[in-house]
């Protein structure tokens, strides 16, 4: 490092205007005229710094004199050394740590890169694990909607077989009655009992078939299969239509109330509405148990059309109220509940920009209302 | 790395006293300037702040010449101690020949002691040398104090070291200080020697090397 060069010249020592002054001082002091040469001769002694001899101090004076005159030289040289070398090493110490400053900083913007670069990464990540675990809630959703399939074929499966049963029995029965009225045709006995009969069997096969093809017409409503996606329909029809068939889950035990007042038609996704609907009815048969009542309202208020359900049932607290549109939150024991029906109903009103109001306190049941505006 | 300018004959040897704060380091140097009568001997360089305490160095340049007209000299540095200088320590310790590293004998400053020690072996790294190479001498100074280490405990813990024998010394009594110097002169000989051919083309030995530097009494001048 040149910067620690220790040996330091004459005029890096004292300046050309100090060497003039102190030698015109030196020579005002002696007397003889004082000055520096390059070369020794008699009347010289040479001028040393740091061991170095860096010129001859001429002067015609006595040896001790000239003596004199070179210690008090040195010694001015000796202090403007100690100053010239401080600060020498100042300046080549503070130059390497200003290198070694910009160096980190050149490191710490590398590692701050590495640092943005990681956690874009993560982002990345983050955005990919949302999209795994939204992909895995509709499929929770398609599943658990399945799954409701399934019991609502159950039920509609056990509704249909005892007016088929009866049907099939009566029609066995009717055909036993037409061998006896054959038989009995020639005899001329009376046909009066059997022909009584034999029209009770067919009004009860016609009304069995009936039933049935009630039960096949509420299904296709709930599913949507005849209509348009998007459509023009009546509210209570498909509020009816979820009642029957949550009636067919619960084997017809369910003490369901309607007070269904006329109302216009809403524009409206009707399977999306029956799912929002069937919901909450279901909820609602969860909450009564064996003995409670559910009372299923409609009507039009100005332009807004309520659809209040509301039960006696266990209720729910504070807590409960505050996470139930959360998606997966469930107080059911596992398997029971999805945790998705009411997020379900959420979504699905604010798709027709409905609203949802939810009243309820523990042992003191729930009503939910569910609030259409009319175009 | 020793210097040596071909056109004036002068080779230029560089020697850092190395060591913990308060140590003794510049104290070490104001003795060798009171005790040493080298053939030649410049004036005692010292650079401390307000306190007593050295701020950027001190330095000694000593020398000899040659029968055949060599200039050898040898510049003697110290290095401040305190923590915060540790820049200035790496500075000096560029280009350094040989280092004498003074330790605190005190038992309560033997962690500063290991510290300083390791801070060296760092810094002669930065500054692409090797401690294990370069010519060392520790020197356990303060030996006057009460609570010093014991000397066969500190031989024994240097004993796997490339650095035994240690030096000991009470340098604020002078004792001790010159012995030091001596030790790190004889390392620092071969190094020499093999680079510039001290023996073979100046005719100096080691031991004219080492009492030619060190003399004690009054220099027989040629």
């Amino acid at each position: 490092m040149s910067n620690l060069e220790d040996d330091l010249d004459l005029d890096a020592l004292l300046s050309t205007n100090h060497r003039a002054l102190l030698l015109q001082v030196l020579s005002t002091l002696t007397g003889v005229n004082v000055e520096l040469v390059e070369h020794a001769d008699e009347a010289s002694s040479p001028l040393v710094f740091n061991l170095e001899t860096l010129a001859w101090l001429k002067a015609e004076l006595p040896e001790a004199h000239r003596q004199a005159a070179v210690q008090l030289f040195e010694l001015i040289m000796f202090y403007a050394g100690k100053y010239h070398l401080a600060a020498n090493l100042h300046l080549d110490v503070t130059e390497t740590s200003y290198i070694e400053l910009q160096k980190q900083h050149v490191a710490l913007q590398e590692s701050k890169m590495r640092y943005k670069k990681l956690s874009e990464k993560l982002q990345e990540r983050i955005d990919e694990q949302v999209k795994v675990i939204e992909r895995a809630q509709r499929q929770l959703y398609e599943d658990a909607r399945l799954r409701a399939i399934g019991q609502l074929a159950a039920g509609v499966a056990h509704e249909i077989n005892t007016p088929v049963g009866y049907i099939g029995s009566n029609l066995r029965v009717a055909s036993d009655y037409l061998r006896d009225i054959a038989t009995n045709l020639d005899d001329g006995n009376n046909l009066e009992t059997v022909l009584e009969d034999f029209r009770e069997l067919l009004d009860e096969s016609r009304s069995g078939v009936q039933r049935i093809a009630n039960i096949v017409s509420d299904l296709r409503i709930f599913a949507n299969i005849d209509q348009a996606e998007f459509a023009n329909c009546e509210l209570n029809v498909l509020l009816k239509t979820a009642c029957h068939l949550l009636q067919a889950e619960h084997y017809q035990k369910l003490a369901i109330v309607q007070h269904l007042n006329e109302l216009p038609k809403l524009d409206c996704y009707p399977a999306k509405l029956s799912q929002a609907f069937y919901n909450v009815l279901d909820n609602a048969a969860k909450a009564i148990g064996d003995d409670g009542v559910i009372h299923v309202e409609s009507r039009l208020c100005g332009d807004v059309i309520e659809v209040v359900i509301g039960d006696d049932g266990c209720g729910m607290s504070q807590d409960t109220m505050a996470r139930v549109f959360d998606p997966f939150f469930t107080t059911r024991s596992i398997g029971m509940g999805t945790g998705l029906g009411l997020s379900v109903v959420r979504d699905i009103i604010s798709v027709h920009q409905g609203e949802i109001r939810l009243k309820s306190h523990p042992g003191q049941g729930t009503r939910v209302t569910l609030l259409f505006k009319v175009s | 790395m020793s210097e040596y300018k071909k056109n004036a004959n002068k080779l230029i040897i560089k020697v850092v006293y190395y060591g913990p704060a308060l140590s003794g380091k510049t104290t070490n140097l104001a003795q060798l300037y009171a005790q040493l009568r080298p053939q030649r001997k410049g004036e005692l360089m010292v650079l401390e702040s307000g306190d007593d305490r050295t701020l950027f160095f001190d330095m000694l340049p000593i020398g000899l010449r040659s029968n055949d007209g060599l200039d050898l000299r040898v510049k003697i540095y110290t290095v401040p101690g305190q923590i915060k200088h540790d820049s200035t320590r790496k500075a000096l310790l560029s280009r350094v020949d040989g280092v004498v590293f003074v330790a605190d004998s005190q038992i309560d400053q033997q962690d500063n002691n290991a510290v300083a020690f390791s801070d060296l072996a760092d810094n002669l790294t930065k500054v692409g040398l090797d401690i294990e190479r370069l010519p060392l001498t520790v020197q356990f100074n303060k030996r006057d104090h009460q609570d010093a280490m014991e000397k066969a405990t500190l031989h024994e813990k240097w004993a796997e070291t490339p650095w035994t024998p240690l030096t000991f010394a009470s340098a604020l009594r002078g004792e001790g200080v010159v012995e030091s110097f001596r030790q790190l002169l004889a390392r620092l000989y071969p190094v020499v020697n093999e680079e510039f051919n001290l023996s073979t083309r100046h005719a100096l030995d080691s031991q004219e090397f080492v009492r030619q530097l060190s003399a004690v009494e009054e220099a027989r001048h040629e």
